[in-house]
């Protein structure tokens, strides 16, 4: 498992696009079924009565020590994220998901151009030259959602109050098992809680070799 | 009864029982050179089928190894994964292709996450449908690092498939990759082991066979004789040959298949083989060489013991002749020696007892020989016979010695003759006169009348041989005979050295005078009472009542006619008349005596008659005293 975490970015923008004080959160919690917390699950609001997407977005996603930072990035549709390229070699970056398709060719430092992902979905990425590398990014359709820590909890902050059916991604969320969505009520003032269950099954992943910086996996 | 094993000649003895120590020996080095030479072959095999069963499984690792390895260069393949992502059948099947052929795999396809195929090289066509080896996949899916391998059948062909996942860097697809396995493959393994492979599946409908290094012939026996429950190592007969087979199952399940490694017994014996038929060659020599060797030895051990046989039933039949040569000087050589010693021993023995019988009787003999021979003699009653020839002294008168020797023993040889026929027993040749025993040694019942027949016999040789001596020429002789029974003493007399069997006593002195006493009474027989009284089946004349000199009993003494019934009436009669002048006379009645005496004289030539005549015409002149007893007293020998 990744254990480096890297420098959750993303809540500053959260921060940014703040809204007024009257608004609520979702505190959730996610386990496999057996008891055990769902780290990097990425658990997302959608309204009942639909809400309007909020302004574009940017995310980073950098390369360090020949890893992606952060195994899942969930992003609102529309962001633009960067792959910032911190080591002393090059990278190509590839997807070749259904939500987006992209190749930045071997590149050093930070590509001119964000990528832009447009598409609802999972984006899988990957390094053409570091088949171990491997990270997610999770495009959603609405901008209420958040990942789990490692204890597998996590808060879903501003949101209006109204009704939500609030769902659960996570690379090894099991195909067959589509878990069902909860429906939370999220008022002005207090924390409404999810607690989400998802079955996960396993995710093969390219091997790496022990390195001095790090352990290897398979 | 005879055992079978019991032979009757010693060389055959000898000869089984070498023969069957040796036939015993190499029998039993034969057979434990054969158990061990079959036994190390078995070892051999054994060694070699696990080692082979071994590298076998290793092999099919190393393949193995080498299809997840190609899978795995696809599944990282940054050009596979943009064709892959183009979504393109016919660019996704080439690139497969491609693969396959780079590592020379006999198939590769692609199938979805869900288990849909994608593009499939065997099945250029399809473009969509499920994939068949399910089973494959979902051993992948639960494995930790989403790979498997196993043997499967693709349209009845067996196949060793490997799978991997395809991540685009996430799993997004399944390669699976395979290589036929087909006779090249088990071929490469024979050529690789020496031993035959074969592989067989689905065992328990019925074994088919998926590939072989065996003739086609053999391959329906092999299915027949396999079985998958059995234990790994077993044996089995393919065309005439025994195999050792070891069995190594490669996959489970449904699809089950197992190799079966055989290597063949007849092939790994054959180097013993040359032993064996070294052995028997050297057994056949052997017992060639000791069957000669054999005879031979019982032969010089054996011919002078069947001449020394031979010697023996020679001697058994009386024939003395030859001694045994045998010139050996071992313990047969010895014994021969020592036989030849006895043969002269017994030579010796037999001269003296031949010689014994003829000086002594043969009866006297065979006492002198039966028992320890000692001085003294045991009381007997026994008849003797005295007999003598009258006139032989005038004979000699005209005769040479020679002569008379030779008259002497043709009478002697007859006269014995009787004796001996009669049981009687020579005792002495007395010149002219002969003594002869009844009931010493041996007794018998009747020893008296035997005597008195052998006087009867001995006058009627008399007359055979006076028929002769007519003939020829020469006087007629005749014959006194004396007969007694009564008690002597019987025994060796005489000193250590020398002795003689013989009896002694007044009785035998009785039967001498008898036979003097003959003459003067003109009769050739003279019987005392107590012969007559043991002897009484003959017919008897009275002679008289006698006093001999030296005795003072009177004896009565009576002339033997003849066996009773066997004496003529007329004779019978005279005698009847006779007996009655007897006894006219002995009551003094002289007249009428010498009457009777008279008639009978005139009628017959007996001097008996003539004697009493006279008798009783001196008494008539001179009348004895009234104490006379009619004894005649003889004074003279």
């Amino acid at each position: 498992m990744l254990k480096k975490t890297g420098i959750i970015l993303f809540a500053a923008f959260v921060a940014a696009f703040s809204s007024p004080a009257f608004a609520g959160s979702i505190e959730f919690s996610v386990n496999d079924g057996k008891s055990n917390p769902v780290a990097d699950a990425v658990v997302y609001a959608v309204p009942r009565d639909g809400a309007p997407l909020s302004a574009p977005r940017k995310a980073v996603i950098d390369q360090v020590d020949k890893e992606f930072v952060g195994y899942v990035t969930p992003i609102e549709k529309g962001t633009a994220v960067s792959f910032p390229n911190h080591d002393k070699l090059r990278h190509h970056v590839y997807s070749f998901s259904e939500a987006k398709r992209f190749e930045i060719p071997l590149y050093t430092g930070t590509p001119a151009n964000p990528v832009v992902f447009d598409k609802p979905g999972v984006v899988a990425l990957g390094c053409n030259i570091h088949d171990w590398m491997s990270a997610y990014v999770f495009v959603s359709d609405t901008p209420h959602f958040s990942k789990a820590s490692d204890a597998g909890r996590g808060r879903i902050e501003n949101i209006p109050a109204g009704e939500y059916d609030v769902s659960v991604w996570h690379p090894k969320l099991k195909a067959s098992s589509k878990p069902a969505s909860v429906r939370v009520k999220v008022t002005d003032d207090g924390a409404s809680k999810a607690d989400l269950q998802v079955a996960l099954q396993n995710v093969w992943r390219a091997w790496r070799a022990p390195v001095a910086s790090g352990n290897g996996y398979r | 009864m005879t055992s079978p094993f019991r032979f009757k000649s010693f060389r055959a003895r000898i000869l089984v029982f070498f023969l069957g120590l040796l036939v015993l020996v190499q029998a039993a080095v034969f057979i434990s050179v054969n158990t061990a030479s079959i036994k190390n072959a078995r070892i051999q095999i054994d060694e070699a089928l696990k080692i082979t069963a071994g590298v076998f499984g290793r092999i099919m690792k190393e393949r193995e190894a080498r299809l997840l390895e190609a899978a795995r260069l696809l599944s990282g393949d940054f050009a596979f994964k943009e064709a892959f992502g183009t979504r393109d059948h016919s660019t996704i099947l080439s690139a497969l292709d491609n693969h396959r052929m780079r590592i020379r795999a006999d198939v590769m396809t692609l199938v979805s996450m869900d288990g849909e195929v994608i593009a499939d090289t065997l099945n250029p066509e399809k473009i969509s449908g499920e994939f068949g080896l399910k089973n494959l996949i979902s051993s992948a899916e639960e494995s930790e690092f989403g790979e498997a391998a196993s043997v499967v059948f693709i349209e009845d062909r067996p196949y060793q498939m490997a799978v991997v996942p395809l991540l685009v860097p996430m799993p997004d697809a399944w390669i699976c990759i395979g290589f036929l396995i087909d006779d090249r493959f088990v071929q490469e393994l024979k050529a690789l082991t020496q031993t035959q492979v074969s592989l067989l599946s689905n065992p328990q409908a019925g074994a088919s066979v998926i590939a072989s290094t065996l003739p086609l012939s053999e391959r329906e026996a092999l299915k027949a004789a396999f079985s998958a429950d059995g234990p790994a190592q077993t044996e089995m007969e393919l065309g005439g040959d025994k195999f050792v087979s070891f069995a190594v199952p490669i996959s489970h399940g449904k699809d089950k298949v197992t190799a079966l490694l055989q290597r063949s017994l007849d092939e790994a014996l054959s180097p013993y083989k040359r032993l064996k038929s070294a052995l028997i060659l050297l057994f056949a020599l052997g017992l060639a060489l000791s069957v000669a060797g054999g005879v031979f030895m019982a032969r010089t051990v054996t011919r002078p013991v069947r001449d020394l046989a031979a010697g023996v039933k020679r001697i058994y039949e009386g024939d003395y002749s030859e001694p045994v040569t045998v010139e050996q000087e071992d313990e047969i050589g010895r014994l021969a020696s020592s036989f030849n010693h006895m043969l002269k021993g017994l030579i010796e023995r037999d001269r003296v007892r031949s010689l014994l019988g003829k000086v002594v009787s043969s009866a006297i003999a065979e006492e002198l020989l039966k028992k320890e021979i000692e001085l003294g003699g045991e009381e007997r009653e026994v008849t003797v016979l005295f007999s003598d020839l009258r006139g032989f002294t005038s004979l000699c008168e005209r005769h040479t010695p020679q002569e008379i020797l030779s008259f002497l023993n043709d009478y002697f040889t007859r006269i014995s003759a009787v004796i001996e026929a009669n049981g009687g027993v020579v005792d002495k040749y007395i010149g002219d006169a002969v003594m002869a025993l009844f009931g010493a040694p041996l007794k018998n019942e009747d020893d008296a009348a035997r005597a008195v027949r052998t006087a009867i016999g001995m006058r009627e040789a008399l007359k055979g041989l006076n028929a002769e001596f007519e003939a020829k020429g020469l006087p007629r002789l005749s014959l006194g005979v004396g007969v007694n029974t009564a008690t002597v003493v019987a025994g060796n007399m005489g000193s250590i050295t020398r002795l003689n069997y013989t009896v002694i006593g007044d009785g035998v002195n009785l039967a001498s005078r008898l036979e003097g006493l003959s003459k003067k009474y003109g009769v050739d027989i003279i019987v005392s009472a107590s012969t007559l009284a043991l002897a009484p089946g003959f017919v008897y004349r009275e002679l008289d009542i006698v006093r001999v000199k030296g005795k003072s009993e009177p004896v009565g003494i009576y002339e033997p006619v003849g066996e009773t019934g066997a004496v003529d009436e007329a004779v019978v009669k005279e005698m009847e008349s006779y007996h009655e002048g007897l006894k006219l006379y002995r009551e003094r009645r002289w007249d009428l005596a010498r009457e009777r005496f008279r008639a009978l004289r005139e009628k017959s030539p007996l001097s008996l008659y003539a004697i009493y005549e006279e008798r009783a015409s001196g008494l008539i002149e001179n009348p004895p005293p009234s104490e006379w007893d009619s004894t005649t007293v003889f004074h003279e020998k």
